[in-house]
């Protein structure tokens, strides 16, 4: 039977357009039950035993939710106790609508086999279908369809035999529906009513979300928020001009404080700063929020104040803390534009990992909840497990933040683990930091090659065969994904040939598949101490991609002839086979170039390498590539508890750079064939200058040692830092240059077609690209694919054309580079953690990096470890503190701290707080009389804290 | 337009017959052919109609879109004709055969219904100088068989008193910028006042006397038409002669009475079968095109 469906909407452009669209119905539409004798179907989905235990239903039934059920518990339905639950097409319609992380958790219950979720397709039932009558919203219509069909539903069951009958239960929260369905005689409860009757599991009642309702029992009736607008006022708003839209960004160290993010036009876009409870308006990180910009003289200056929300106390505690906030700095030049948050847009929750904060009256349920990352504010959950939940890690979701609330509302979603297991610490940094880790699919692995693999004839045709070069690779110890390879020997016009083989992965990821997808989600392999979370299946990362010694494997080439003068007279790229001779470490290869007695090939092949690439070095800092520094550190793991037993700074031979200079000469090389080749839609990666403003700090350093930096340029930095010595403090120059790279911008990947400034700051060279690390990052990848199209060995695929898709995939890239190198500082600092934890208290010598309003951030060299010393405390009397802005320094009773301050500290592992176990640090000297040092904070995970490697290349 | 081939002989029987008020088919002079009206036809319009009118097959839709007013009537909507002569309907039509008459049917159609008399259009003004409804009217000549006009003005009122226009309102903030809001309920929609939208009533000259709905046949014997368009009260809106003959005054005066006479008796049916079938509402059985 044939149906229309028409309706009206409004297009871009403001005109009225009528839609109308086809609607088939069909009368061959099944229930999906195991009882039904009368429906042809072939599968059945849900079960004849429907037996989830009940006070309210002891019978055998079937769950039929609602949209808003779906939409607010989605947790509950995820619940393996949950099963044989009907989901209307209407139900699953409107939850895509609406938010589309919901609807692919729901399509994922869907689709386990297990839980016993059928899809009636009731709008395409001829029995279902309803229309839209005059005068009805479209949220009444679906409330009505929704009620038809379960009508329908509780009718067809009445057909089966009396001792099978099944009964369907309609969950709703809405009074009106329940009150409707229940008049048309049909079995109605509330979601609350529904979970809190379960016999099997009380606990699962944690999970509900909190609705409306409950959300007014739990607070008092006083307004603490003034109230967002709505929708409509933001956008008339944005668009005139007088709100702004931006991402919300809370701040780390203060968390009173934060800034949006407001895109502007192209690279247009400014920072609003936030400042006080009251105009953060309950944003939470990540949001999409309107803000308003106040008037020129309400302007502040971002405060340098480190506040921590101490735990659940008074409202209006936080009053005084807004007044210490507000008198910091005023000097009208650092004032930034301020603003205050006038409505959310888009929330950006998610569900955050995190630790129970138990209420101190015993018998509550109500407790708070604070979440690992510290940008994120305290949750307010209901739960009866917390003597359970106490001490481990859970992920909590937000439900809702009312206007008279201080902290948002959530529920209880999953538990983790015990705090402090490793594997539980593992997972909360990867859920964190958003590294996708789950096993790789079926699907995936469906697109592995088959085992045993051998390089065919078809293969060896095509490549270049490269097998008789005495090819070797350089990589640090343990490293399984070997992805580079290199060669070097004398041509006979006196030149030199030297090559670059990179892994040939673009060969078994082909463009599209679902391996394709899962690697370009994930973007980079991740490493964390003692765990790889890799980005292509093991069987090629570690083992048919990787160029291990002495088997023959893909490769694809990039080979330079050389001259003397480390000059390249010419490059090709090719596909081919190796073989490679060697895997060496750099210290092996160190070693065998230092050794005369050693005169092999490849000793003699790394010697040439070693020579070039010092001559190719010392050129590339003549160019002004900034040698920039930043502290290190690897952990010695015990193979047998994985438990860190010493801990060392990375140190850097020649080796090393021998292989990064040779890295950088292909991927200097290959980006300008992409380029030259494909103008539009090469995958390149530039380094922005930094602006003139962000080396404020690194001035003012300087200036308190009488020094100047020139700043105007990547050289002109790179020899103001090289001249930076002072006499008797050799680690100064250190300290410059870990300054030096906070100061710099991330390095990015974009599309060559939808930008036009290609500079690589750091490197000093116009154009670059990442070609040779393509096991472990996706980027490369397709960088390989493009030059492949380019020298005529593989086709192009549409995708890789399109600039748009490019640059989305760009950022997606980019997205998981921040987010990996995080979760590995974040690794690190964990470890660093369990470090400290056995061996004790120690003392050790440091550097003042940065002074605070209340406190100083110190840095240890030897474990490359940075904290915060505090000079406040909330329970004693604050010592006299002058902070001047300046210079800057801070004087405490009379003992001033400067930067670069050598200080010495007591370095412990403070466990007595399970939730967050942290790295105290106290100042042992100078010695300060009143020492308020209450808790200093590992700093890895701090973003500010970046990796040169990281950043630059 | 199409024609037929008429001898003297068959000429001279019409001519005849008419002078005693007997046609050729069996009608008076004043009687129209077996008249069919079906509206809401095209689901993705806003209003259609389709009239069969003897063998003669008129379709047309009424599609609102929101435009600018024309800066002499700031407060008023207009309506735009198109007509499009279907090679279905003739041979002739064929290539750009059609558009010749499609000129002429369509110029006349904006002089009879584009005006504040014949349609309120000050209704469909939406804001006074920036939007308002511009109702674009498409005529399709499905097949031809004499008194276009005729045909083509009636399914044109009725797909006007079909057409329903959705209701937007404009919503302005505080700086004055304004935006227009869609309702989103589909029921939720304007409907015009077809009252005074008149019918068109075609008189030809045949020998002394004339008559109206005119087959190809009689249109064949005669000279020269009137066009006449009435309203439902016997009011004149306009009068155009049409055809290589000419009318003497006398002539003009009987036919111009006959027409009035003839419009007004042809406007309280049409209304009241209109009205019938929108009370129907979804329950009426569509017979569409295959009917």
């Amino acid at each position: 039977m044939l149906k229309s469906k028409t309706f009206v909407k409004k297009t871009r452009s403001g005109g009225i357009m009528k839609i109308v669209r086809e609607h088939y119905l069909r009368d061959d539409i099944w229930c999906g039950s195991e009882v039904c004798t009368e429906c042809k179907q072939e599968e059945t989905v849900l079960q004849k035993d429907a037996c989830i235990e009940s006070n309210l239903c002891s019978f055998a039934h079937y769950l039929l939710p609602d949209t808003n059920i779906v939409l607010s518990q989605i947790d509950i339905l995820e619940d393996p106790l949950i099963k044989n639950v009907i989901i209307l097409q209407t139900v699953l319609q409107e939850v895509r609508h609406r938010s589309a992380p919901i609807y692919k958790r729901l399509k994922d219950i869907l689709h386990d086999k297990e839980k016993h979720f059928y899809t009636f397709t009731n709008e395409h039932h001829r029995e279902t279908y309803i229309e839209r009558e005059q005068g009805e919203s479209a949220n009444d219509r679906n409330d009505r369809a929704i009620r038809i069909s379960t009508k329908w539903y509780s009718d067809h069951l009445n057909n089966t035999p009396t001792d099978k009958r099944l009964k369907v239960v309609l969950l709703t929260n809405d009074r009106g529906n329940k009150e409707k369905a229940e008049e048309s005689g049909l079995l109605t409860y509330r979601c609350e009513e529904y979970v809190k009757s379960l016999i099997a599991n009380p606990e699962l009642v944690d999970r509900l979300a909190l609705t409306n309702d409950d959300k007014n029992e739990i607070t008092s009736s006083k307004v603490l928020f003034p109230e967002h607008l709505p929708l409509s006022r933001i956008q008339s708003g944005i668009k005139s001009g007088t709100f702004q839209q931006g991402t919300f960004r809370a701040s780390r160290d203060n968390y009173l404080e934060a800034t949006v993010f407001v895109h502007g036009e192209g690279d247009d876009s400014t920072e609003v700063l936030i400042q006080g409870l009251q105009n953060l308006n309950r944003a939470v990180h990540q949001d999409l929020v309107a803000v308003e910009i106040l008037p020129l003289d309400q302007w502040v200056a971002p405060s340098s104040v480190v506040l921590q929300d101490e735990g659940p106390k008074e409202d209006d505690v936080t009053e005084e803390e807004e007044a210490e906030l507000k008198s910091g700095p005023s000097g009208a030049a650092s004032r930034k534009p301020t603003g205050r948050v006038v409505g959310i847009i888009k929330r950006n929750w998610r569900p955050f990992c995190g630790m129970l904060f138990l209420s101190q009256i015993k018998e509550a349920t109500r407790h708070l909840f604070t979440p690992a990352d510290r940008r994120i504010p305290r949750i307010r959950i209901e739960t009866r497990q917390a003597a359970t939940l106490a001490g481990q890690r859970i992920m909590v979701a937000i439900d809702g933040w009312p206007k008279h609330s201080r902290y948002p509302n959530g529920h209880f979603v999953r538990s983790l683990g015990s705090a402090g297991d490793k594997e539980t610490e593992t997972e909360v940094l990867l859920l964190e930091h958003d590294v996708p880790h789950q096993d790789f699919s079926q699907a995936v692995l469906s697109f592995l090659p088959k085992m045993p693999w051998n390089i065919t004839e078809e293969d060896m045709a095509v490549r270049e065969d490269l097998r008789n070069l005495t090819v070797c690779s350089v990589d640090p110890p343990g490293c399984t994904d070997i992805d580079d390879a290199l060669h070097c020997r004398d041509l006979p016009n006196g030149n030199q040939e030297v090559g670059v083989h990179i892994a040939d992965v673009s060969h078994f990821i082909r463009p599209g598949n679902a391996m394709d997808l899962e690697a370009a989600n994930r973007g980079t392999t991740v490493y964390l101490t003692g765990r790889r979370i890799d980005m292509v299946p093991e069987l090629l990362s570690s083992n048919l991609c990787s160029l291990r010694s002495s088997v023959e494997r893909l490769a694809f080439s990039c080979i330079w002839e050389i001259n003397d003068k480390a000059e390249i007279v010419k490059t090709r790229f090719t596909k081919s086979v190796i073989n490679s001779k060697a895997s060496l470490t750099y210290a092996e290869a160190q070693m065998r170039i230092d050794d005369a007695n050693m005169n092999d090939d490849t000793t003699k092949s790394l010697r040439g390498l070693n020579r070039l690439a010092k001559i190719l070095k010392k050129r590339r800092i003549e160019k002004g590539a900034l040698t920039l520094s930043s502290p290190e550190v690897r952990f010695h793991i015990d193979s047998e508890t994985h438990d860190p037993i010493d801990l060392q700074t990375k140190e850097l031979k020649e080796t090393n750079s021998m292989v990064e200079e040779f890295m950088l000469l292909a991927n200097i090389s290959v980006a300008q064939k992409i380029y030259d080749e494909f103008s539009e839609c090469a995958l390149l990666r530039k380094h922005p200058a930094p602006p003139p403003s962000n080396y404020d700090i690194l001035n003012k350093a300087a200036k308190s040692k009488d020094m100047v930096i020139h700043t105007d340029s990547a050289k002109a930095l790179a020899d103001s830092l090289d001249a930076a010595q002072v006499d008797g403090f050799p680690y100064f120059n250190t300290l410059l240059r870990i300054l030096a790279t906070r100061c710099m911008m991330q390095a990015v990947y974009f599309c060559s077609g939808m930008d036009s400034d290609f500079h690589h700051y750091g490197l000093a060279s116009p154009i670059y690209t990442h070609f040779t690390s393509p096991i472990r990052r996706y980027s490369d990848i397709i960088v390989h694919r493009l030059l492949a199209v380019a020298i005529g060995a593989d086709s192009t695929y549409p995708d890789l054309m399109d600039k748009h898709k490019q640059s989305a995939l760009c950022n997606n890239l980019n997205y998981r580079h921040k987010m990996a190198q995080y979760a590995q500082r974040a690794s690190v600092a964990y470890h660093t953690q369990l470090f400290f934890k056995s061996r004790g208290i120690l003392n050790e010598e440091g550097f003042i990096l940065f002074v605070r309003k209340n406190a100083i951030i110190v840095l240890i060299p030897k474990f490359g470890l940075e904290g915060t010393v505090f000079f406040e405390n909330k329970d004693k009397p604050s010592p006299k503190l002058i902070f001047n802005e300046e210079a800057p320094s801070l004087t405490v009773e009379g003992h001033s701290f400067n930067m670069f301050d050598k200080v010495k500290v007591t370095i412990s592992l403070d466990a007595s707080n399970v939730q967050h176990q942290k790295i105290r640090m106290s100042l042992v000297e100078p010695v300060v009389r009143l020492l308020f040092q209450t808790q200093s904070l590992c700093n890895y995970r701090d973003p500010m804290v970046v990796n040169f490697h990281e950043v630059m290349n | 337009m199409a024609t037929v081939q008429v001898s003297e002989a068959e000429k001279v029987y019409i001519l005849h017959g008419v002078r005693d008020d007997l046609r050729v088919d069996g009608r008076g002079c004043e009687d129209y052919r077996h008249m069919e009206i079906e509206t809401d036809m095209v689901s993705n319009t806003d209003g259609s109609a389709k009239v069969t009118l003897g063998h003669t097959d008129v379709l047309v839709g009424v599609k609102a879109e929101m435009g600018k007013p024309r800066p002499m009537v700031p407060d008023e909507g207009y309506l735009e004709f198109f007509v499009d002569c279907s090679a279905n309907a003739t041979p002739e039509f064929e290539g750009r055969g059609g558009d010749e008459l499609g000129m002429e049917l369509s110029n006349t159609l904006y002089k009879v219904f584009n005006n504040r008399y014949s349609v309120d259009l000050k209704s469909l003004c939406i804001s006074p100088g920036e939007h308002c409804w511009v109702l674009y009217v498409d005529v399709l000549l499905l097949q031809c068989d004499g008194n276009l006009f005729d045909a083509i003005s009636v399914a044109i009122k009725a797909a006007l008193f079909n057409t329903k226009i959705p209701k937007v309102h404009i919503s302005e903030d505080e700086e004055g910028g304004k935006e227009i809001e869609l309702s989103d309920d589909p029921y939720d929609c304007m409907r015009l006042n077809v009252e005074n939208v008149p019918c068109i009533v075609t008189l030809c000259k045949v020998g002394h006397r004339h008559v109206v709905d005119a087959t190809l046949q009689e249109k064949a014997c005669s000279v020269a038409s009137l066009i006449i368009s009435v309203t439902h009260k016997g009011t004149v809106t306009c009068v155009r002669k049409v055809g290589g003959g000419s009318l003497d005054p006398e002539s003009i005066f009987e036919m111009t009475e006959t027409g009035k006479r003839v419009g007004k008796a042809l406007h309280a049916p049409l209304m009241a079968l209109l009205q019938e079938e929108e009370s129907l509402g979804k329950k009426r059985q569509k017979v569409g095109f295959l009917g």
